[in-house]
């Protein structure tokens, strides 16, 4: 589905946009940004928030009780690393980086904002969330399991869906694919065309006009 | 209280001295139980009937969606998704279809869309009719559990007969729906569209299926032991789910009217008209009560889209080899358990960089500690009963 | 009666051999009817068949072949279980049940042995069952096990009051323990008891449920939270003895609650003689009305939680049973 501009709200006190009508999101978007001191961006309907790593926790504290967005809905994050072993490397070079990221929401109109934090690639840590929102207790066990972020403060840090004696994090893009060690892909059999109705060996014609 | 290795595997039993007493006993409810909707294993140290300390532990059906979609392509993904949540399992393709077509900018054809709501829609009256038939199991009476799975079985057949899978269609493509097509040599070029008489059968079969959420309601709504059971059980105040994230109907039997089918337009809910149903007290009798509410409205909707679909494509025009460009996008949709989303991270090659899945179980249960402290042996079945949730939810 | 035949059983042991011959066949064969009865109803209420391969198209022989698989199973006692008290158990549950057939009047001459204390001797002996499901809770050494059976001990002894209170007003009005009596009070009156006792039938009724551990009452067995309660650990021979004295119990509670309240193997308008022939299919009928009621109970209802349980034991039956006899021995000594 295309992002339908809208023709309603201007955030900005009535000042008429010359270009591209504004976003719908765009207003909420500042809001939140000024409030929790970072920087916005919207792409593809998605609000999102950078905040610098030291206010992580007092901007969660401020989007919980000045803006309203009450409802915690996830913590993740990405492993942001031009060393892949599993799937395709990045198409340009990036700073090598974990990016930290929530996403909290109101309960009224649905308006969801993702902050997103970066934190160092080696040894990235943080203060934990869940004095602010109780829910942050198993996403960030999570997280800690998956690539290794230590949460400061977090009652509980242990492993969530591993085995206790399990080593390693496997959400890192230095993570391989165990399977994949054992047999490349991919296969012969998943570059072979799929056999027509009558058993003939013609390829597939699920998109013929392509 | 940490729970190291020792706490959770000593069996203590109890036992009485002369002064009486009594030792707590720390009871594995799962992970292979009746009850728990799959490999669940709660920890719990009882005390008598009382139990004060449960500590639920995840991950026996940890599958690595994550890192498995990081070396697949868009449309492999689609055959995998399907299978978070088993028992809806059209909804879970949709929002991760409608992610990848955001960054694409695809407009995806009015008659997919309206497709795809009604067999939404149709994942939804099923599970709910799966929630209907195991709960009461869960409480003792075993006869809903037929009426509901005999109703859930005319949707089944629809689906079957749209899609040719009951619980894992794998009918989205990249751009709308598949275009179905008939059997035979000569037809195999042309593509066809929904079966014929599929409008009329979904109409018919939404009626039968109105009659029985009537049946069901009768059945079970005004018994007193079910009443008996579950008011007053396991509430969940407003304030503590959204901060856990509960969503869906658990969200809603607490009083908070959050409906993502109102609020995100992944899907044109904004033509038909349907109710937000919610709840007074966050009892599991007011999360009984919503999802059977809930067949209701998503059979007025079903009714609605069915009378009203237009004709066209199935399909958008989309290349043969699908690349995503660059770009960062969530969806979240609202499914049957809750809200479900994709955070989609692509970098414009045939799989996504990252995606990330918000799967409604998993908040869910993370309740689950704070909402069964102090409560009975067999109110903790009620309870997680009321929650629906499914363990492939959980641990993806 | 030919005349070799009265002289045969006249002798003491042979008719001893023979009573006991008879009860051991009657037992099975009333678990494995009432048993197939279950199935098959509960099939019928649920829309679907029940037994349907075994034995034709009506399914008779599916339990026969459910005994034959129980017996035929490998007999398993958990390492850590008491053995003695293990294997002892399920045997006390038979035996709290077999004993209560001695009692019942089948007809008018047809009763195992009519003792003067009949109800008494019923009621007392009914309650080894609960000393024999406490023993399978303990020695299990299964947490589920000893859960089930400590709920058990709780319910059963909860709902032994009200069973005993709500017979104590039939047998006002009798005026004698003893079965045969109390049916022929009521030949004498002409009217079956429950005219006036229907309180003391409704609660009898509610607590045998109770006493049989089923649905609503069967927390101890509890399927959907304990696995199987106290019978957990039990497989194969074993557990055939739960199982057929479940059933057998059934039997045997409704039979008592005919003859104490229905009237027995008597009809209003059925001449004496006729009595000694029809009378047992007169009971029986009866009995499998009641049967037919449990079964309904069981499933349409959920289960009770236990301090549910134990509150309508004790807030409601206890003092309903009570007023009960109150009033019944008021309305008898003033009319």
């Amino acid at each position: 589905m295309t992002s339908s501009p809208s023709d309603t709200e201007t955030h900005d006190g009535g000042a008429q946009e010359t270009e591209a009508p504004e976003h719908p999101l765009q207003g909420f978007a500042d809001r939140v940004a000024e409030a929790v001191g970072g920087s916005p961006e919207i792409q593809f309907d998605t609000v999102k928030v950078r905040i610098p790593a030291e206010g992580w926790v007092a901007a969660h504290q401020t989007a919980r009780d000045d803006l309203d967005l009450v409802f915690f809905s996830w913590l993740s994050a990405i492993d942001w690393s031009n060393q892949v072993e599993a799937g395709d490397p990045l198409s340009e070079e990036v700073e090598e980086r974990i990016e930290l990221m929530t996403a909290l929401s109101n309960v009224t109109d649905g308006d969801l904002v993702v902050m997103s934090t970066d934190l160092s690639h080696e040894s990235p840590t943080i203060p934990s969330l869940v004095d602010v929102y109780a829910g942050a207790d198993w996403h960030e066990r999570e997280a800690y399991e998956m690539f290794g972020i230590q949460f400061a403060g977090h009652p509980n840090l242990i492993h969530l869906y591993l085995p206790d004696a399990f080593v390693g994090n496997p959400l890192r893009k230095s993570y391989p694919l165990l399977s994949r060690e054992v047999k490349p892909w991919p296969g012969a059999v998943d570059v072979e065309a799929m056999p027509g109705r009558n058993g003939s060996d013609e390829p597939s014609t699920e998109n013929p006009e392509a | 209280m940490t729970l190291d290795a020792d706490t959770i595997r000593h069996m203590s039993e109890t036992s009485v001295s002369i002064e009486l007493e009594t030792e707590d006993m720390t009871l594995n409810i799962g992970p292979q139980h009746p009850s728990t909707h799959g490999v669940l294993r709660l920890v719990a140290r009882v005390d008598g009937e009382r139990c004060f300390d449960v500590r639920p532990v995840i991950g026996y059906m940890h599958r690595g969606y994550e890192k498995l979609s990081e070396v697949r392509t868009y449309p492999q993904i689609t055959t995998i998704v399907n299978r978070i949540d088993w028992v809806s399992g059209y909804a879970n393709e949709v929002p991760f279809i409608v992610a990848a077509e955001k960054l694409m900018e695809l407009e995806v054809p009015e008659r997919a869309q309206y497709i795809r709501l009604i067999l939404t829609e149709m994942a939804r009256i099923s599970s709910h009719l799966v929630f209907n038939a195991s709960y009461p199991l869960e409480l003792g009476a075993a006869t809903p559990l037929f009426f509901a799975l005999r109703e859930r079985e005319r949707v089944l057949d629809l689906l079957e007969s749209v899609t040719g899978g009951r619980f894992h269609p794998n009918f989205n493509r990249i751009g709308g729906v598949k275009p179905a097509y008939a059997s035979g040599s000569q037809t195999r070029k042309l593509a066809q569209d929904l079966p014929a008489g599929f409008l009329q059968e979904t109409r018919d079969a939404m009626d039968k299926v109105l009659t029985a959420v009537d049946e069901l309601e009768d059945l079970v709504a005004g018994n007193e032991i079910i009443l008996a059971r579950t008011k007053g059980v396991g509430v969940l105040p407003p304030e503590v789910a959204v901060a856990y994230g509960v969503s869906g109907p658990n969200l809603r039997a607490s009083g908070v009217a959050f409906d993502l089918r109102k609020t995100e337009d992944y899907l044109p809910y904004d033509r038909f008209d349907f109710d937000v149903i919610t709840g007074e007290n966050g009892d599991c009798w007011d999360r009984w009560h919503v999802r059977l509410q809930e067949i209701r409205e998503s059979v007025k909707i079903i009714q609605q889209a069915v009378d009203s679909i237009p004709s066209g494509d199935l399909q958008a025009k989309v290349p043969k080899v699908i690349k995503v460009p660059k770009g960062q996008t969530y969806v979240r949709a609202e499914n049957p358990k809750g809200e479900m989303g994709y955070y989609l991270v692509s970098d414009g090659g045939n799989g996504p960089y990252r995606l990330k899945i918000r799967s409604a179980s998993f908040s869910n249960i993370s309740i689950l500690p704070w909402i069964l402290e102090g409560i009975l042996v067999p109110d903790i079945i009620a309870v997680m009963g009321s929650l629906d949730f499914v363990l492939g939810d959980v641990d993806r | 009666m030919p005349g070799w035949v009265t002289d045969l059983f006249s002798n003491f042991w042979v008719s001893l051999g023979g009573k006991l011959l008879l009860v051991a066949l009657m037992i099975p064969l009333v678990g494995m009817i009432i048993g197939f009865a279950e199935m098959k109803l509960s099939a019928k209420m649920q829309a679907r068949v029940g037994p349907y391969f075994a034995g034709g198209r009506w399914g008779w022989a599916q339990l026969i072949a459910d005994g034959v698989k129980f017996f035929q199973k490998e007999d398993i006692v958990p390492t850590d279980a008491d053995r003695p008290v293990f294997k002892t158990a399920p045997m006390l549950v038979l035996v709290g049940t077999v004993a209560l057939l001695v009692v019942i009047p089948f007809g008018p001459n047809l009763i195992f042995r009519d003792l003067d204390v009949g109800i008494f001797y019923a009621l007392a002996i009914s309650s080894l069952s609960t000393i024999g499901i406490l023993m399978a809770g303990w020695s299990s050494a299964n947490k589920y096990s000893l859960i089930g059976g400590l709920r058990a001990a709780g319910q059963l002894i909860a709902y032994e009051l009200p069973l005993v209170l709500a017979v104590v007003g039939s047998v006002i009005l009798a005026g004698t323990m003893s079965m045969q009596g109390i049916v022929q009070a009521q030949i004498d009156a002409g009217y079956p008891f429950i005219i006036f006792q229907f309180v003391g039938f409704g609660i009898f009724m509610i607590a045998s449920l109770a006493e049989l551990s089923r649905i609503p009452f069967d927390m101890p067995i509890a399927e959907s939270e304990l696995v199987m309660g106290y019978l957990t650990e039990y497989s194969g021979f074993r557990f055939l003895f739960f199982f057929l004295a479940e059933f057998a119990n059934m039997f045997t509670l409704s039979a008592i609650a005919a003859t104490l309240f229905l009237g027995g193997y008597w009809l209003p308008g059925v001449p004496e003689d006729v009595l000694a022939y029809a009378g047992p299919i007169i009971l029986i009928a009866k009995v499998f009305l009641l049967v037919f009621a449990m079964i309904w109970f069981r499933w349409t209802f959920p289960r009770f939680r236990e301090d549910q349980l134990q509150r309508l034991a004790w807030m409601w039956l206890v003092p309903l049973a009570l007023i009960n006899i109150t009033v019944t021995a008021f309305l008898k000594v003033l009319l």
